[in-house]
């Protein structure tokens, strides 16, 4: 809409001045490097003189020339272009687009404004610069892309949650994600079966753009729930005039970004003899130089294992040597889309059509996602005064899915399985247990079946009403519905449903959010130096959530998988719940002298979250900005094209705890199939949001005519009344009770460079650079309380005042004792004294999950008809916990395969290494320490795209508009030095809870590493 | 097409009509109840009740794990932990860490559980009178249960001595309503732990009814008595508990069940059965099935094998041999072999064996002479009758009768024996041996700071 007004204006501006008469007429045709569609309306002009015209509908222009001069080509968002006239008669042009304008219009919270005017925060990213990235979410698409927004999935699993985090983690046990709002509509981001991710279920291609509101001045008008910072999504609309159809094919094969190196058969026999041997030597018995001492020796019951886990074949002989790990990936994971979208329409009436079919088969066996999305955007002009419009969506997302990490059928867990365990017996049937180690969950392959299906429609209409140049009214009204359904089946040889002749399960989940806003804009301009704008409404919120289970078990063949057959239905249930937010909310922009620039917001919410004695929350921010370059001393200065400086100040919200925390409960229970109750939540009427208050100073710059744009910020988060999940003495009857208490500091600065380094008609260059650096501090608990210590033995993560949220807490580890061999801890936090007793050690901070800072650059390079783009991405500084490793680097404490380094054990006295002695079932250093710690700082290749636009001569040929062809890989190459598979990593079964997901972060527990993709496709425009 | 004002102000007001919302921010739960109204009436106070059990049944109290417990710290080398889970392999290994969530979870689950009951006791009066007693009864009788498990797993032994001075457990009689300072409690002596498992069970044992389904009971009360009563080697008042729960059972339609193996895998309350939890597969956690059991059975792995030197202790013949069955590659015992099936608590058998004891010890006859007791629970499993007793056979007899449901370490705890280690042959562990006492959990200390740890856990 925006820009097809603008083009009305610059064919009015333009129109007086095209009757020159010259020699002679060049012709040509401007295509947008962007989308490689042709662009209406650009400004062309020879250069020192007024002569000028735009180009037309299709993109094409006519203009006298005289040879020697020179054509400017400019175009708001576009880098400008200057083409000096030769011989020719015509002239083809693509123009780059300029990532970073004072014209480029931003989306903020009900309206929209020009970066120029902007004095809070925003982050801003077009749809087309992630079009074509082969991942299921835009969340993963925006990894690297922003400043200050962190992006991590939690593993390779396909379709499943990506974290973000807006300027770091404001909470300990409320949400931590930022609120999603597209199209204006605040949608459903969680709450859904399991694990399954309900941004998943959009299709990114139909998004025309992303802000993330950042700053308190920007995110404040959404009030209590702005503390995570806001995504705004916007899908794109029609443009009129001829109907533009683009149809895209894309395929490409995955692979793991890594693999962890496993002991084979003689490794792994070694190892486990030692291991018992070292038991028996130490217990005063020799069975290998004694055999009198062989009977119930330790070394006789592992050789008794190591016969039973070889099968039928004898491990003495060393024929089995299986690779287990490469059992658990999918030797045919790849990606498949195909798009179409039409866009068009005439003055009154304009569409945006698509329709898109995507399918990931994951990196992992047994996990594939499929997405068949649709979109309707439509508006209709009635009358000068009336409009209204609509944007339908449609999607159904598929999802073969997988258990949690620690399940023993996570496929990686596979690698828990001995090398001298053939895959499958003597009659072709995949052995189990007691032949495997574990449940081999190679039989969940065969024999189970789960299918998550999820339809999802997110579709609002709205009606707006100018009232005169200067007032309008807008009303939207929406519905986000989630319908989703999960069914499993374990036949009768999985270890689900070994016990039971199988196991099933049947969820119905349907989570329907009704939102409504209404609001008035005013503009005006007084005494032409007093710009004003301002907006004031409400907006009313109520999402519910309807959850259905059923579980049965003893199915008569494992062919009949629905509940039906099941003769026994072991569970039941159904669940409901609801919240409704009621808010009023304003924003006042104001503009002196096109200079001094001032925004006020402020929005008044109330929740059915919060207690009877804290119903409403206000919440106010303001800004204020000045363009030094628009003074008359640096006006119009060469070198120094843009300087402005902006702070603001303001206060936001978090409502993201459960729905009804702030009741005393008691909720059902049941013995002996009677129904009960008993004691659930203790009172708390006072219970309220969280409240941040931010501080933001920035500065923006632009120099050499824009040719180096960039901006500066540092913020300070500070974040009070935390709701916490506050650890009581168990004799209460309760493990923790919900408080408002605590606090939690955010701050740090971030850094945005765009450079168009070079540009002519024939090669350009633009490196966009982004850098945060985000330091958190849990700054107060509750009283006299200093930490919330690690609540899970076998993870560190804990919370303590004065460290970052979820800091690795525990035994330093000291190593290894050269003398005997084992495990040392410090026991005094000076690191002086050394103990090679658990129980004994000092605990205390030894590593930290938070990234020191995120980066990413990125280099798009064009050169006549060929684009390279690449975005390399980093996080730094953070530490990963292998919660894994006590079992598969542990040397030889158990019978699970170890990693190959666990071959550097220490064996005889004297030897330097930092791997204990092996010994059976002793956990010499197998216990959760800084051992297991290791760097997680990473830098990938994230995003690799080569792609070639024919040519227009080609594409007149074939009677198409444009035609492009491209490679684009994803995650490339990943430069670590973690010890695990993959360093973006985060144990999805730590995260059940809320609370539980922020402290545990940076675990890897036989977690799924990335995919690699490789892809290619073809766009083909008409 | 242009609105005029009317048309304006209609679509307007049929916008704010539409939103008008103030009443929508009052919403109520589905799924929990406040909880003035779980306590204000006879009916739900009674559901609370059985809200207590529930609490008493989870896996991580008697529907599994104090049993598991018991027999890790007692395993004495004749049973050898394979499976995976560190938790009861520290226990196994007397080398506990504090953090050990099962432990930890325990703890929770057992104070979740007496505040429940004690709830109730604050609303009693609103219960209709003619069930009072029973519903007061049962209160106690669980908070008693609880607080006897407690003390016999966080403190030292009884037996020990200076009951007076070893911390058991802190003693928390009113419900929490709210969170204050108030709630840092000490830990209470094992001698005031005990005093109060006492008065609590002998007042249940007062207010039951012989007949009261598979809850609580008055010869239900009357055996936990007689544990309790024996651990603090009151050998007399044991006898009497344990004759009144045989005298008052029997005449309810209580009595061994003739063939021994079907007195176990139960999925209800068998005639030798005077207490059990009750599982089904609507609520199916039993930690002992879980554990002992093979995947065959809907098992773990067979994380728990029975050694020979185990298995040699019991005589020819003795049919409870057959329990030792190979399955998952080791031999297994298959009194937790099925899935769903009723955790047995107490067991007739077990007020045999501790009438005969006591009376025994006491040199009396109450209720049957300690001969007639041990040769019917001889008979049973196929063995000859016994002309003579000792004590060491009378102790024997009951290892055997009631091994792997958790009770030799107690016995073991209160006959000041001692138990080998199970990786190291020349090292045991004496009745009072600090590592066969479970930790405070490290959350617990933490949380509260007036709690001291238990000698040998750090401090």
């Amino acid at each position: 809409m925006k820009r097809s007004l603008l083009i009305v204006m610059m064919v009015l501006l333009a129109w007086p001045i095209t009757g020159w008469a010259q020699s002679r007429t060049l012709t040509g045709q401007v295509i947008s490097g962007e989308d490689n569609l042709t662009l209406p309306g650009v400004n062309v002009r020879i250069k020192d003189t007024n002569r000028g015209t735009v180009t037309d509908i299709d993109g094409t222009f006519s203009i006298p020339v005289s040879n020697g001069e020179t054509l400017v080509f400019s175009y708001i968002g576009f880098i400008t272009q200057e083409v000096e006239v030769g011989n020719q008669n015509t002239l083809n042009i693509t123009l780059q687009p300029d990532a970073q304008t004072l014209g480029e219009v931003v989306v903020v919270g009900y309206g929209s404004v020009t970066r120029g005017d902007l004095t809070g925060n925003v982050a801003s990213l077009k749809g087309s610069e992630i079009a074509n990235v082969p991942v299921p979410t835009f969340q993963e698409a925006l990894q690297g892309r922003m400043s200050g927004v962190f992006v991590e999935s939690s593993s390779g699993k396909v379709g499943e949650g990506v974290k973000i985090r807006v300027r770091g983690t404001s909470s300990i046990s409320g949400g931590n994600e930022p609120l999603y709002v597209i199209d204006g509509i605040p949608v459903t981001s969680s709450g859904t079966i399991g694990k399954s991710n309900p941004l998943a279920d959009i299709n990114f291609n139909d998004i025309e753009s992303f802000e993330v509101l950042k700053d308190a001045s920007a995110a404040a008008i959404y009030g209590a729930r702005a503390s995570n910072g806001v995504v705004l999504i916007t899908t794109k609309s029609g443009t009129s005039g001829k109907t533009k159809f683009n149809v895209g094919i894309q395929r490409g094969v995955s692979s793991p970004t890594r693999r962890n190196e496993f002991l084979n058969s003689a490794q792994y026999i070694e190892l486990m003899r030692e291991s018992g041997y070292n038991n028996d030597l130490a217990n005063g018995l020799d069975p290998i130089n004694n055999p009198a001492d062989y009977e119930d020796s330790d070394l006789e019951f592992v050789e008794g294992r190591l016969d039973r886990y070889a099968g039928h074949t004898d491990w003495r002989e060393g024929n089995v040597n299986t690779d287990w790990q490469e059992q658990a990936f999918n030797p045919d994971a790849g990606i498949t889309n195909v798009n179409f979208s039409a866009s068009g329409g005439d003055e009154k009436t304009r569409f945006y059509f698509s329709t898109a079919y995507d399918k990931q088969e994951g990196i992992m066996i047994r996990n594939n996602f499929e997405r068949i999305s649709g979109r309707l955007n439509l508006d209709h002009k009635i009358s000068d005064r009336f409009s209204l419009g609509a944007n339908f969506s449609l999607a159904r997302t598929e999802t073969t899915r997988l258990p949690e990490d620690n399940q023993f059928n996570n496929p990686i867990q596979l690698v828990a399985l001995a090398p001298i365990t053939p895959i499958r017996d003597e009659n072709g049937v995949l052995y189990d247990r007691p032949t495997t180690t574990y449940y081999n969950n190679l039989i969940d392959s065969e024999n189970a079946n789960w299918l998550t299906t999820s339809f999802r429609n997110i579709n609002s209409i709205f009606g707006e009403y100018v009232f005169s140049e200067k007032l309008k009214f807008r009303s939207d009204f929406a519905v986000d519905i989630i319908n989703q359904n999960d069914e499993r089946f374990f036949g009768s040889r999985t270890i689900t449903g070994q016990g039971t002749n199988g196991f099933g399960t049947s969820r119905w989940a349907r989570i329907v959010n009704y939102n409504t806003n209404n609001y008035f804009t005013y503009t005006n301009t007084f005494s032409d130096r007093h710009q004003l704008e301002a907006v004031a409404g409400m907006s009313f919120q109520k999402t519910e959530d309807n959850y259905t289970r059923v579980d049965g078990q003893e199915f008569p063949l494992d062919d009949l998988k629905t509940l039906e057959s099941a003769a026994e239905i072991v569970e039941g249930t159904s669940t409901f719940t609801n919240f409704s937010f009621l808010s009023y909310f304003s924003r006042i922009n104001y503009k002196l002298d096109n200079k001094y620039l001032m925004t006020l917001s402020a929005r008044y919410d109330a929740s059915s979250r919060f207690g009877e004695n804290n119903k409403y929350g206000f919440f106010p921010a303001g800004s204020i900005g000045w363009i030094i370059t628009e003074e008359g001393f640096l006006k119009g200065s060469e070198g120094l094209s843009l300087l402005k400086i902006r702070t603001s100040y303001g206060l936001t919200g978090n409502a993201e705890i459960g729905n009804f925390d702030h009741l005393g409960l008691f909720g059902p229970v049941s013995y002996g199939l009677q129904p009960g109750l008993e004691p659930t939540q203790i009172y708390n009427p006072n219970l309220t949001w969280e409240t941040t208050a931010q501080f933001n100073v920035g500065i923006e710059f632009g120099l050499f005519s824009d040719r180096l744009t960039g901006e500066l910020d540092y913020y300070d988060k500070q974040t009070s009344d935390l709701l916490l999940l506050v650890p009581v003495p168990g004799t209460t009857g309760f493990a923790t009770q919900r408080q408002n208490i605590g606090k939690m500091q955010n701050y740090g600065f971030e850094v945005v460079l765009n450079s168009a380094n070079y540009a002519d008609q024939n090669f350009s260059w633009n490196t966009s650079f982004n850098f945060a650096r985000n330091i958190n501090r849990v700054r107060e608990l509750a009283e006299g309380q200093n930490s919330i210590p690690p609540s899970n033995s076998r993870f560190l993560n804990g919370i303590f005042v004065g460290e970052a949220i979820g800091v690795f807490y525990g035994p330093k580890y000291a190593g290894v004792d050269p003398g005997n061999g084992d495990a040392l801890y410090y026991s005094n936090e000076a690191l002086t004294e050394t103990t090679n007793d658990y129980n004994d050690a000092a605990r205390m901070v030894v590593g930290d999950p938070n990234p020191d800072f995120i980066a990413g650059i990125t280099n798009n390079l064009t050169y006549k008809n060929v684009e390279l783009s690449f975005l390399f991405q980093g996080v730094f500084g953070n530490e990963i916990y292998e919660g894994g490793a006590g079992f598969y680097a542990a040397n030889g404490d158990w019978f699970d395969n170890s990693t190959a380094e666990q071959i550097n054990r220490w064996q005889n006295p004297g030897d330097i290494t930092n791997i204990p002695q092996a010994r059976l079932g002793e956990c010499n250093g197998c216990n959760a320490s800084s051992r297991y710690i290791s760097d997680g700082s990473y830098v990938r290749l994230k995003t690799l795209s080569l792609g070639y636009n024919l040519p227009s001569n080609l594409t007149d040929q074939m009677k198409i508009s444009s035609a492009r062809i491209y490679l684009m890989a994803q995650n490339l190459l990943t430069f670590t030095s973690y010890m695990g598979w993959d360093p973006e990593v985060n144990a999805d079964y730590l995260g059940s809870t809320t609370s539980d997901a922020n402290v545990f972060q940076g675990n890897d527990f036989y977690s799924a590493p990335q995919a690699k993709t490789f892809s290619i496709g073809l766009n083909v425009g008409f | 097409m242009r609105f005029n004002y009317i048309q304006l102000s209609l679509i307007l007001s049929a916008c704010i009509m539409l939103f008008s919302c103030g009443d929508q921010l009052e919403l109520t739960p589905a799924q929990s109840v406040d909880q003035e109204i779980a306590l204000n009436s006879d009916a739900n106070i009674k559901r609370v009740l059985i809200g207590a059990y529930a609490n008493m049944r989870d896996e991580e109290f008697w529907g599994g794990r104090t049993i598991l417990y018991a027999e890790m710290l007692g395993a004495n080398n004749e049973i050898r932990w394979e499976g995976t889970f560190n938790q009861p392999r520290e226990i196994y290994n007397k080398s506990i860490f504090t953090n050990n969530s099962f432990i930890t979870n325990t703890w929770l689950r057992s104070y979740s559980a007496i505040n429940v009951v004690n709830n109730i006791l604050e609303v009693i009066d609103l219960v209709d009178e003619a069930d009072r007693d029973r519903i007061l009864g049962e209160a106690l009788f669980i908070r008693g249960a609880i607080y006897f498990e407690l003390a016999k797993l966080y403190g030292l032994p009884y037996s020990e001595g200076n009951a007076n001075i070893n911390l058991a457990v802190p003693l928390v009689l009113s419900p929490t309503r709210e969170v204050s300072e108030e709630d840092l409690l000490p830990r209470n002596t094992v001698e005031e732990v005990y005093q109060q498992v006492l008065e609590d069970l002998e007042t249940a044992e007062d207010l039951l009814p012989a007949s009261n389904g598979f809850f609580a009971r008055n010869y239900v009360a009357s055996a936990l008595l007689s544990r309790v009563y024996l651990q603090m080697e009151r050998f007399e008042d044991a006898r009497d508990a344990a004759n009144r729960s045989i005298t008052v059972a029997t005449e309810n339609g209580k009595s061994l069940i003739d063939d021994y193996m079907s007195a176990f895998n139960n999925p209800a309350d068998t005639q030798e059965d005077l207490f059990a939890i009750q599982v089904n597969a609507q609520d199916p956690d039993n930690a002992m099935h879980l554990f002992y059991s093979t995947p065959d059975f809907g098992g773990r792995d067979g994380d728990v094998t029975i050694l020979d030197a185990h298995i040699n202790q019991y005589e020819e013949g003795d049919e409870r041999l057959e329990q030792f069955v190979e399955r998952a590659g080791e031999i297994r015992t298959d009194k937790w072999r099925d899935q769903f099936r009723n955790v047995k608590v107490i067991r007739l058998a077990e007020m045999y064996l501790t009438r005969a004891e006591a009376n025994f010890r006491e040199g009396t006859s109450i209720g049957a002479t300690p001969l007639e007791d041990i040769n019917r629970i001889r008979a049973r499993v196929n063995l000859p009758a016994k002309s003579s007793l000792s004590l060491e056979e009378i102790l024997m007899e009951r290892k055997l009768e009631l091994a792997h449901e958790g009770h030799y370490i107690h016995d073991i705890k209160r006959t000041r024996g001692e138990i080998q280690d199970n990786n190291t042959t020349d090292l045991q562990y004496n009745f009072d041996d600090p590592r066969m006492v479970l930790p405070i959990p490290q959350r617990e200390m933490d949380a509260n700071p007036e709690l001291v740890q238990n000698s040998g856990y750090g401090g």
